[in-house]
């Protein structure tokens, strides 16, 4: 039996391990995988709030908004870790002090 | 025929359009600001020459006009500025005079000024000149002729001091520029006490205020307003048209160039001011003012004609006698001969712009070898008569129209104005002594005009080297058609008779009149009693049919007996004053072309009289010693020493110790509160909430996210315990 509480963990779950990919790993682009696990939890959650409790289609026009969002994120994430490791070969995330003063 | 903005507006906005644009282009590209210039003045010409149409040869009453107006700014029902425009047939003809000769002076002009450093530049002036004066023309009420008006005076003080490396030219703007400025003041006055009662200044509304009486009962220091405003607003026709005791100015305005010369003393500057008080004539006629009027005239005219005997210059000679000749017409507005003054201002736009532009032609082909400069000086000249056929033939149609030889459109309009002066006099005694001085101010205008011609183109030259260096004349159409086209309108016919009278003109049945007579007419101000104003879409079809014969009164309201007097009176003075002419062209022509008189010893018979022409009866000393040096001067050192001994020694240097005072104190202020308290305090605690948060500010951007995180969490931790 699929209720609304049983999606809810499963992004739940995609939130909490979004998050701790954010904290724990050093590596950017697991990092920005950690942003991505986070974005489709709240996508999921959308989408499972729309099938259960308002039944119309705005809930399935808003994951294709993140989806889209997410993409472009990510390819501005990824240009700055190409850039950032052609200046500092390498994507550790303690090495980017440049900003810090 | 419709009269609209578009037909109306582009007289005024194509001269002053050619104005603006030639002010941005006119160092670049001066060929062109010129070309702009005189298109555009042409332009204007033709829309005038449709209107003139309209009015003259049309079909309309002889009382008809056009009255458009629009609101110009409205602060509420106390305060609110109408502007418009009001063409009568006397507008229609003053149209068609300004524009016609305006742009024969701009062509004359591309001659003239060709070889001039600022040639371009003459034309930007020339350009907002003509557009101010045709704005005034079409002013249909005193504020805009006022605003109009002095966009004039600002234009004549530039092309007067246009020459503004020499000295003299730029004194002599100021002086003209101040000199107007004295009437203007007393024109400004005279349209405020109007205003107070009125709530308009619009021409229509002062004749029905004229009309029902409304401005009787009031009264201004002492004495009725109606008498005060005509006076303030003739003392604007003193100052802008050079009347006696305001006349300095226009001498001096010679130093501009020769064809500014011949705007100014014939189709705008001067005739403004006539033309103001023939609009204003109802009111001045209300005042009481004519006889001054007459006297003022009467005194100029006489005055000015005396002090030309004498000149030397050329130009001096024409600026005297424009005086002379503005003279006459106020005496005509003074005897009530409202369109002989009209006719007289017509008249002499045309023959005295020719004058000015033939004195440009004759001084402009006399070239100095020594100083590179042009001859002005009327002893040099003589004999030019060969060397220059076309310059002598257009001058000498303007001599004897200005000289008052029948035939001529002098002779036509001055004869009219004497006439109905002597017919004036024969009814009042005060009458005379104008009259007799505007006879004998005839008497010299004929003598005067005459020397000049004679000493210029006739007899041997006297500068033989001058004379040798000056080229012939070749017919151009930019020298001398100008001149031909306008002494071709020195013709009395255009102006009177059955030539271009009954049979083309429109007044149709009334024989025994002509054009000039039928169509301008004394503004009657019961006629504005009860008049209602046209809207901008109006077009009057009624009125273009209902001339009526008898609406024109060729009596003029007079008996049957007094219209035999006055016919008689008119015969009279036709008669003295062609023998007037006469005498006064034989006087010249014995002394300097027979030389059997010798002026030399009638200026030796009458020292002080010669001492006191040449001095122009002392007005220019009299009001730079005794009202400038003794009264103005002493007046300013007056205020000055007041302003110097008390204002500056106790407000403005006891303002030293107040704010001495507040110094010491705002500094005390700054150093402990602002200073001490409030800066160094902020540095403080800024710098104590550092010691603090730079503890969690590790700049590991993980740590962040934890934080967050924890955040978050309490947050909805927080949200379920609740």
């Amino acid at each position: 039996m699929m209720t609304l509480s049983s999606y809810l963990m499963i992004s739940f779950i995609l939130f909490l391990a979004g998050i701790v990919v954010m904290i724990a790993r050093k590596n950017m682009i697991a990092m920005l995988l950690g942003i991505e696990l986070i974005l489709n939890a709240a996508a999921l959650n959308f989408v499972a709030y729309t099938k259960f409790v308002n039944q119309n289609m705005d809930g399935h026009i808003f994951p294709l908004f993140i989806i889209v969002v997410a993409a472009a994120e990510a390819a501005v994430g990824l240009a700055i870790v190409i850039r950032f490791y052609q200046i500092k070969e390498t994507i550790h995330i303690d090495d980017a002090t440049q900003l810090q003063s | 025929m419709d009269y609209t903005i578009s037909t109306i507006a582009p007289i005024v906005l194509l001269p002053f359009f050619a104005f603006v644009i030639n002010s941005f282009i006119v160092k670049k590209l001066p060929k062109l600001a010129v070309g702009i210039s005189c298109s555009a003045i042409f332009l204007s010409f033709l829309y005038c020459v449709r209107i003139f149409k309209d009015f003259v040869f049309g079909t309309y009453a002889a009382n008809y006009h056009v009255h458009k107006v629009f609101t110009w700014f409205d602060l509420g029902d106390s305060f609110k500025v109408d502007m418009g425009i009001y063409i009568d047939n006397m507008g229609a003809i003053m149209l068609l005079m300004v524009s016609g000769v305006a742009t024969l002076i701009h062509i004359f002009s591309t001659f003239y000024m060709k070889e001039d450093i600022r040639y371009g530049r003459f034309f930007v002036y020339m350009s907002l000149f003509t557009a101010a004066m045709l704005g005034l023309v079409l002013s249909d009420n005193l504020l805009s002729f006022f605003i109009f008006w002095e966009l004039m005076g600002f234009c004549s003080y530039s092309l007067i001091g246009f020459y503004y490396e020499k000295e003299e030219a730029g004194n002599a703007s100021i002086k003209a520029f101040m000199t107007t400025r004295v009437g203007d003041v007393f024109f400004l006055l005279g349209i405020v006490a109007l205003w107070g009662v009125i709530g308009s200044v619009s021409f229509v509304d002062i004749y029905q205020a004229l009309a029902d009486g409304s401005l009787i009962g009031h009264s201004v220091i002492g004495i009725s307003l109606t008498t005060f405003a005509a006076a303030a607003i003739f003392m604007g026709t003193i100052g802008k048209s050079a009347q006696f005791p305001l006349q300095v100015w226009l001498p001096d305005a010679m130093m501009g160039p020769t064809p500014c010369s011949a705007l100014i003393h014939a189709a705008t500057m001067v005739a403004a001011g006539v033309y103001l008080s023939l609009r204003m004539f109802p009111l001045m006629d209300a005042g009481g003012l004519t006889p001054y009027i007459a006297y003022i005239g009467g005194i100029t005219a006489f005055g000015a004609a005396t002090i030309a005997l004498i000149q030397t210059d050329i130009k001096a000679v024409l600026a005297y006698s424009t005086i002379s000749q503005l003279g006459y017409m106020v005496l005509g507005i003074g005897v009530g001969a409202y369109n002989a003054a009209f006719m007289h201002l017509i008249t002499h736009a045309v023959f005295k712009a020719c004058l000015f532009l033939s004195a440009g032609s004759v001084i402009h082909s006399l070239h100095d070898e020594e100083t590179h400069g042009h001859v002005q000086e009327m002893p040099r000249m003589g004999g030019l008569k060969a060397k220059m056929p076309f310059t002598f033939l257009a001058m000498m149609c303007c001599t004897l129209a200005i000289a008052g030889i029948p035939f001529f459109s002098g002779f036509v309009s001055k004869d009219r104005i004497l006439g109905d002066a002597l017919v004036m006099a024969s009814q009042s005694r005060v009458y005379w002594i104008p009259t007799l001085l505007g006879f004998g101010g005839a008497l010299l205008t004929a003598f005067y005009m005459f020397r000049m011609m004679f000493l210029t183109f006739f007899g041997e030259p006297r500068d033989k080297s001058l004379y040798d260096h000056t080229h012939v004349e070749k017919l151009s159409w930019n020298r001398n058609i100008p001149l031909l086209i306008l002494s071709v309108f020195t013709l009395g016919l255009f102006y009177c008779g059955s030539f271009t009278g009954q049979k083309i003109a429109k007044v149709p049945g009334v024989v025994d009149k002509e054009w000039f007579a039928t169509l301008v007419e004394k503004p009657e101000v019961e006629t504005f009693a009860s008049y209602e104003r046209q809207t901008w879409d109006f077009t009057d079809e009624k009125s273009a049919q209902t001339f009526n014969k008898s609406s024109y009164d060729k009596t003029h309201g007079l008996s049957e007996e007094d219209y035999h007097h006055a016919h008689t009176m008119h015969i009279i003075g036709a008669i003295l004053s062609i023998i007037i002419a006469f005498a006064g062209v034989f006087l010249a022509y014995l002394m300097y072309i027979k030389r059997s008189l010798n002026p030399a010893r009638w200026v030796s018979a009458f020292p002080r009289w010669n001492k006191a022409l040449k001095n122009k009866y002392y007005f220019d000393d009299l009001y730079i010693n005794i009202f400038i040096q003794k009264g103005l001067l002493g007046l300013n050192n007056l205020l000055a020493k007041l302003d110097m001994s008390f204002y500056d020694k106790y407000f403005v240097d006891g303002w030293q110790h107040v704010t001495r005072w507040a110094y010491t104190v705002s500094r005390k202020f700054d150093d402990w509160v602002v200073d001490t308290a409030l800066v160094d305090g902020t540095g403080a605690s800024v710098r104590l909430f550092n010691v603090i948060l730079r503890t969690i500010q590790t700049g590991k951007i993980q740590f962040y996210f934890i934080v967050i995180v924890f955040v978050l969490g309490s947050y909805i931790w927080n949200l379920n315990i609740n």
